[in-house]
This record gives C-alpha cells, structure tokens and sequence, in this order.
C-alpha cells in the first residue's frame, strides 16, 4: 500500500470554454491537513468536487487507500468513508439539528415489531456522544434555523462523523464564520487530525493554512504551481505562488489631509424587526478626505447603520445630514442624486442583479438618465459605451464583455463591477460594507486601493468591516461599535489592534 | 340539527382528503394545482368501474363500494403520473402542469363518459348513474345528544377515510419517507447531499396524492351526489387546496379547517331552507363560507409558513 489515503493522478476536467484542471497529480497522507490554496476560479473546488463524487474527471485515475475508484456520485464517496463540509450548507432549516444528521440513514425502530418509525431520540442520544468526543458542541433538539451559522456548519461537521467519514473535505469553511468562530474551527480541525482524520482544506485565506496546515499545494488557473511544506515556507511566498506576482499586503497610504464635514449622524437609533434597539443613540461625523471605520464583531449593528444611512432602513429616530441638508426622510433615488454611494455586504441580493446583464448592472443606478435614456426611452449604445469604458478601467474580467450575464461572473468581478458603478456616480460619501468579503488577495488589493484612491480625492469614506486588519490598514479614524453603541471613536494611530479588539469585546469602555 | 352534522361531515371529508394529496405533494416541493382534475379522473374511474362491475355482481352487492373505492385511487394516482412527469421528470413549470391536467381531465373524462355509456346503453349520454353507496348508524354513540348526528347515517368512505388521513400523518411525520419528503419541500439540495433521490421522493409524492385524490372525488360521485357528470368539477379540488393553506400544510390544522367548511356549509344551507327564499338567492347565500374563508386568509396568511421550496425545480448543478 502506498504511503497516500488519496491519490490523484493527472486529473484533467474540462467544462466548456475552460480547463478547469489540467493535468493535476497529488498525494494526501492519512492524518495531515492538506490545504489547497488558490484564488477564485482557480480550480480547487472542482478538483474536490471529483473526489466527492460530483463530477467525473475527464482524464487521469483517483486512488483511495492504494486502489484505483470510479466516483459517479456522493453515495459512493461517503461508502469509502470521504465527507464533505460544503460552501453552502445543505441544511433544511425547519428540521431539528438530529434530523438533519440522520436524513438520508435514519436509524428505524418498529412499534410492536411491525410499524417502523424513525428513531429520533436514539440518534439524539448518538449524536451528544459524539459532540462530546470531538468537542463540537450542539443540542440535537434544537431546530436549525434557530441557530447561527457556526453551529450549523458544526452540524455539517458531525453530519459527516456520523457517517463515519475519514477524509473530511472542508471547502471555504471560514468565509462565512467570525473571527472567533474561525479560531474555534481550526482548533476542531486539529482535534480531528489528532484523532486520526484526514482533512482536506480547500481555502483561499494564508493565515489559516499557516496555522493548522501541515502540508499545502497552490493551484492557479488550473494549474498545480507547488506544493509546499507548510512551516518551510512563508504567508509571502504562498501568496505570490497563487497570484503569479509579488503582492502587497500593505496598502501605502499617503497622509490625510481633511476637508469640511460631510456626512453627520446625530443620536441615530435603528429598530429590527422584533422591535429591538439594536443601533442605539450613535453619532459620528465624517470629513472630506476621512475614512472612517467602523470597527466590531458581526451582529453589534454595524450593518444597520449603514443601511440606515443609505435609505434602506428608517430609523426609530435621530437624524442623518449630507453636506449640512438633513436626508433623513428622503427616499433612496434622492440620496443618491445628493450624492451617495453604497456598496452592500450582500452583493449578490442587493449590489446586482444576477441575472440581468454586466451592462444593465453597471447603469442601474443611472439608467434613466442622458446618455442613458432619452425622453424615457433606453439607449442602448450608451449602455455599452459606458460598460466598455468601466470594464476597461477597473479591470473587470467576464467572459462576453458587456454583454455577460452577471451570475456567470467571478465573485470577485462582480465586486469589481459595483465599485467601479459606484465610484462612477463620483458620489461625495461612499459607504463599503464588507467590500472584500470572500474575495482572493488579488481582488482584496485592487479594492482597497481603490477606497484609499476615493479618500486621496476628497471623498468622505465610511468602511464597515469585520476584517480588524482591512479596518487597521486602511482607517483615519475608527469608531468601535459593541452592542448597538460607539464605545470609542478616535483616530486611527491613537489605537492599537489590541485596544480596538478589547472595545469589539465590550471588555473596555 | 341531525341533518347539519350528517351533511357536514359528509361534505367536509372529501375535502380533508385531498387537502391531504394536496399537502403531501406541496411539502414534497411540487406545487399541486391539479386536485381538482385528480379527483374527478379518480371518480370517473371509480364510477365506470362500478357500471362495468354491476353486471356480474348485481346491483346491490356490498362490495361495490370497495370495489370503487380501489378503482378511484388508482385512477387518480394513475393520472398523477402526467403531473409527475411533467414537473420531475421533465422539470415543466408546475402551475402550468397542475392547469393541465385539470382541463384535460374535464375534456377526457366527459368525452370518455358518453363513448362508453354509447358502448353500453346506445345513448350517448354524459352521466354514470351510480346512486348513493349504503350508509350505516353507529350504535351507542349516535344517542349523544347534539353530536350523536355524526355517526348517524355514515358512509362506509367516511370511516376508510379517517383511517387513510390517520396513517397518512405517521407517514409523514414519523416515518423515515415523511422525513424525506418534507426535506424535499424544504431544501432538496439537503436530501441530495445525504444521498436521498428528491426525483423518486417527489414521484411518489405526486402518486399518492393522485390517489387520495381520486378516493375523494369517488366519495363525492358516490355519495353525496349519486352521479358521475361533468358537475363533479364544481371546485371540490381548488376548495381544498384553500384548506391546506389555511391548514398551514399541517394535517391536523387541515382537518379543522375543512370541518369548518363543511359545517359553515351545512348551517347556511339548512337556514336558507328554513328561511324559504327563492333558490338563486340561495346559491348567493352559500358563498358566505368561502368570503369567510378569505377574510380569515387575509389575518392569518402572515403567520403560515409554505414549505420553502415549492414550485422550485430541483437541478443537482445548482447550489
């Protein structure tokens, strides 16, 4: 038997228009965590896709355990003991954490012998043990929905160990977690690992792999480029493997010069829908020239007051003035003919629409004006026009031009595509919630240097982000937001990382 | 008062078990327009099959109505099949699919009506006259006072009804297929991954809702009304597509719902008769239960909750 659990042996995968993998061939030994790194697009999912069972390569063989296997599908994966956490979790919401651990092998138990039913608190009682045993805590009867996303993707973790899996692919595990879920997951993972898991990293974060990874193989464009040692290495070397450049991690930033103020929130409170004050009396004021950040874990209201600001919620009150006019009660169209920019934290809900075209996209917010229309009739010359122009100057990549259908497009290029449609509208205020939220190094660098070119031009910058690093680097001035309230607003160099963590934490105020 | 209970229980049956069919294809993610086209191809079905079984066991055997009930259920589930293919198999819009088979149903069955009674009788006629099935009285329980009007004057549908609706609901929620088909309205995508097939789940869905279906649509042609004819499709089907709504796609909500209907059904009719008005403004009278119904649909809809993948077409690829 080979010293390899999994062997792939110069897999190549086609799909139309692409070669997904080209010739890929790669060893993965029981017991490590191996990670693949590689931006979006570069083909890392598709490889695991093949060794779930997803698709089938078009050529080279997959070797489990020393013996060559043919996978059509997830069932047969999961018979030769291989999991796989996905992007999306498969959960269904209104089911209990138990049922959906057992759907598809429910444990059956018969009344009397003959009436079968599905044995619900058996499993209940399967599942404590091994929540217990791998220290994944969860109550099996509570109903999924019920839950944040960390214990649901804890539920998807132990809907594999039920299954008995032990080679556990884990794909993009953290895009979706805080920065202490992801500290938690990685901690489960090592504890996976010393139980004797195989576990498979699919990833596009550096620190992650630096952490727990022991060996690591970068992809790009399809391509396997390396595959490297992972404490042989360093997070600059991997990052310029998996661009193909030396990249810069630090964004230079010239020193700020300000302007009058521009945008004012005073005494802002923002109910939700369960009638709870989860803003609650904030003020702030932003200048020409500022970016000013605000800082906190996910969930303290940083979104809503965002939101609020950008028309999309009313806020129980206070006020929000622009340029000294006070656009509390104005409608959005109004807000952004004053001279407002919003780029969302869900881009694909509410900063495209996914289905309509890049060129129909990038004019949504000016469709009805020249050169748009004409006495209320579209020009589509000036559609095009105008699309041609911002794919060309902020380096959006899609597959037919204007005419893309936005869906098929890269997450980091319809990321791309809002900015650029947002900073065309040469806005005064710009708001970036969450603006590289889920992109690779690549996209991450070409946003923010566009935030800090907006800044440089005089414009007020209001960045919200989870991101302690993105808000450190960038950041003139932050504001920390814990619980609904600014605990402390102060200009950027008179805080360190620490000290704004400890706000985040409401540990110091 | 007697009458009220026998009537409304004998209209409010019919209805439970096809909201039912209807509640069963709905959770499994498959939009189900086409109860109405179900129960009648099913009371068709059961109804022709009773002409056909008269001749070698005459006209008063008491297997008759077994006989039709078996027939209806096939029927209906058999005609399901093209709502099945249609929305599994061939991922069709499912509202356009249920459309379908309810207009084809009335076309078929009508022409397929006077083609046989021409068969059989030489006149070409559009109605199986099949009479009302025997009805039994419960001892004992039919002297309660007030109530004791439910067990009297029974139709043997009545009682196989109740039993179906009981084992439909551990079906549903306490059977290893139950679980996979309410993952199948909720998110397909879930029973996928677990290695479910969502495309046999939804089949059958649809197959046992077309025989549920069609034992209603018998019961209507064999009791309440005696005859098969095109009046069968007067809205049995869509009404208790309304009750599974309101029902919130719960069985036991459902069953309150449609005895609700039935007896708000019988009260109005029972008071017109009293009343002695004219009958076309009966007719206006009886939509009373039904304005009821939707101003009741406008407070509660808030709170009801559809399975959250119906009328989605499950594609694997998708994610």
């Amino acid at each position: 038997m080979s010293e390899y659990i999994v062997e792939m042996r110069h897999i190549t995968k086609r799909f139309p228009g692409i070669v997904a993998n080209d010739d890929i061939s790669i060893g993965i030994k029981k017991g490590e965590i191996f990670a693949f790194l590689g931006e979006n697009g570069a083909g890392k999912s598709t490889l695991m896709s093949m060794l779930f069972g997803m698709y089938e390569p078009d050529e080279g063989e997959i070797l489990v355990r020393g013996e060559k296997v043919k996978l059509s599908s997830s069932n047969e994966a999961a018979a030769l003991n291989i999991g796989m956490v996905h992007q999306h979790f498969k959960l269904v919401d209104n089911y209990t954490i138990a049922e959906n651990i057992i759907l598809g092998i429910e444990p059956i138990k018969k009344i009397g012998g003959f009436i079968p039913y599905v044995d619900c608190k058996g499993a209940q009682e399967k599942i404590r043990e091994l929540s217990k045993a791998y220290g994944l805590e969860v109550d099996p009867c509570q109903i999924v929905e019920t839950v944040n996303v960390s214990i649901q993707q804890r539920v998807e973790i132990l809907k594999m160990l039920y299954r008995e899996a032990e080679i556990l692919i884990f794909d993009e595990p953290t895009a979706v977690l805080t920065p202490q879920e992801i500290q938690y997951l990685l901690d489960i993972m090592e504890e996976l690992r010393n139980k004797g898991k195989t576990i498979i990293l699919i990833t596009h974060k550096l620190e992650e792999i630096k952490r727990i990874a022991d060996r690591c193989a970068i992809l790009r464009r399809g391509k396997l480029v390396k595959v490297l040692n992972v404490n042989e290495t360093t997070t600059q070397e991997m990052a310029n493997l998996m661009v193909g450049r030396e990249v810069v991690f630090e964004q230079e930033k010239s020193p700020a010069n300000f302007g009058e103020v521009l945008l004012e929130v005073e005494d802002l409170t923002v109910r939700n829908e369960d009638k709870f004050d989860v803003v609650k009396n904030v003020n702030f004021s932003i200048r020409r020239g500022e970016i000013f950040a605000i800082a906190g874990v996910s969930g303290n209201g940083q979104i809503e007051i965002a939101d609020a600001i950008a028309g999309l919620i009313k806020p129980q009150k206070g006020a929000i003035k622009l340029k000294g006019k006070d656009i509390t009660d104005e409608s959005i169209r109004r807000r952004t003919e004053d001279g407002m920019s919003y780029i969302p934290e869900d881009r694909q809900r509410l900063g495209v629409i996914l289905d309509f075209s890049l060129e129909d996209n990038l004019a949504i917010k000016r469709y009805y004006r020249e050169p748009f229309s004409q006495k209320g009739i579209l020009k589509r010359e000036g559609f095009q026009k105008f699309a041609e122009e911002l794919i060309d100057r902020y380096d959006i990549r899609s597959g037919q031009g204007a005419k893309t259908t936005t869906r098929s497009m890269s997450g980091g290029n319809q990321q791309k595509a809002i900015v650029a449609r947002e900073i065309s509208l040469e806005s005064d205020l710009m708001i970036f919630v969450q603006p590289t939220r889920g992109l690779d190094i690549g996209a991450i660098e070409n946003i923010q240097k566009h935030i800090l070119r907006e800044r440089d031009k005089g414009k007020a910058v209001l960045l919200i982000s989870l991101e302690l690093d993105e808000v450190m680097s960038l950041a003139d001035t932050i504001g920390v937001i814990y619980n609904g309230e600014l605990q402390k607003i102060s200009p950027a160099e008179e805080l360190t990382t620490n000290q704004v963590g400890e706000y985040m934490m409401g540990v110091k105020s | 008062m007697d009458t009220i209970m026998i009537d409304g229980l004998s209209f409010a049956l019919p209805l439970f078990i096809m909201a039912i069919g209807g509640i069963y294809s709905e959770r499994s993610g498959i939009v189900m327009l086409a109860l109405e086209g179900l129960q009648g191809f099913g009371a068709f079905v059961g109804a022709m099959t009773v002409i056909l079984s008269r001749f070698y066991l005459g006209n008063s055997s008491p297997y008759l109505i077994y006989i039709a009930m078996v027939a209806g259920m096939i029927g209906g589930s058999l005609f399901s099949i093209i709502h099945a293919l249609l929305c599994v198999k061939f991922k069709a819009r499912q509202v356009i699919s249920g459309v379908v088979v309810n207009t084809l149903a009335v076309a078929l069955t009508t022409f397929l009506t006077s083609v046989i009674n021409g068969i059989i009788t030489g006149e070409a006629s559009n109605k199986f006259q099949i009479g009302v099935s025997s009805r039994f009285t419960v001892p004992v329980l039919s002297e309660i006072p007030i109530f004791g009007g439910l067990f009297k004057n029974m139709y043997p549908f009545e009682i196989v009804i109740l039993v179906i609706a009981l084992y439909c609901w551990y079906l549903l929620y306490k059977t290893k297929f139950g679980l996979r088909l309410r993952a199948c309205g909720e998110n397909p995508h879930s029973l996928d991954a677990a290695g479910g097939d969502v495309g046999k789940t939804q089949f059958i869905a649809i197959m046992i809702c077309g025989a549920l279906s069609g034992l209603g649509g018998i019961f209507i042609a064999y009791s309440v009304s005696g005859i098969f004819s095109p009046t069968i499709y007067m809205g049995y089907g869509y009404l208790s597509i309304a009750a599974l709504i309101f029902g919130n796609w719960k069985i036991p909500r459902t069953f309150a719902v449609c005895l609700f209907f039935g007896f708000a059904r019988s009260v109005v009719y029972q008071l017109l008769l009293k009343l002695g008005m004219p009958s076309n403004y009966t007719d206006l009278f009886l939509i009373l239960p039904y304005v009821l119904t939707l101003l009741l649909l406008i407070f509660f809809s808030k709170h009801n909750h559809p399975p959250r993948a119906v009328g989605e077409i499950f594609d694997k690829s998708k994610r």
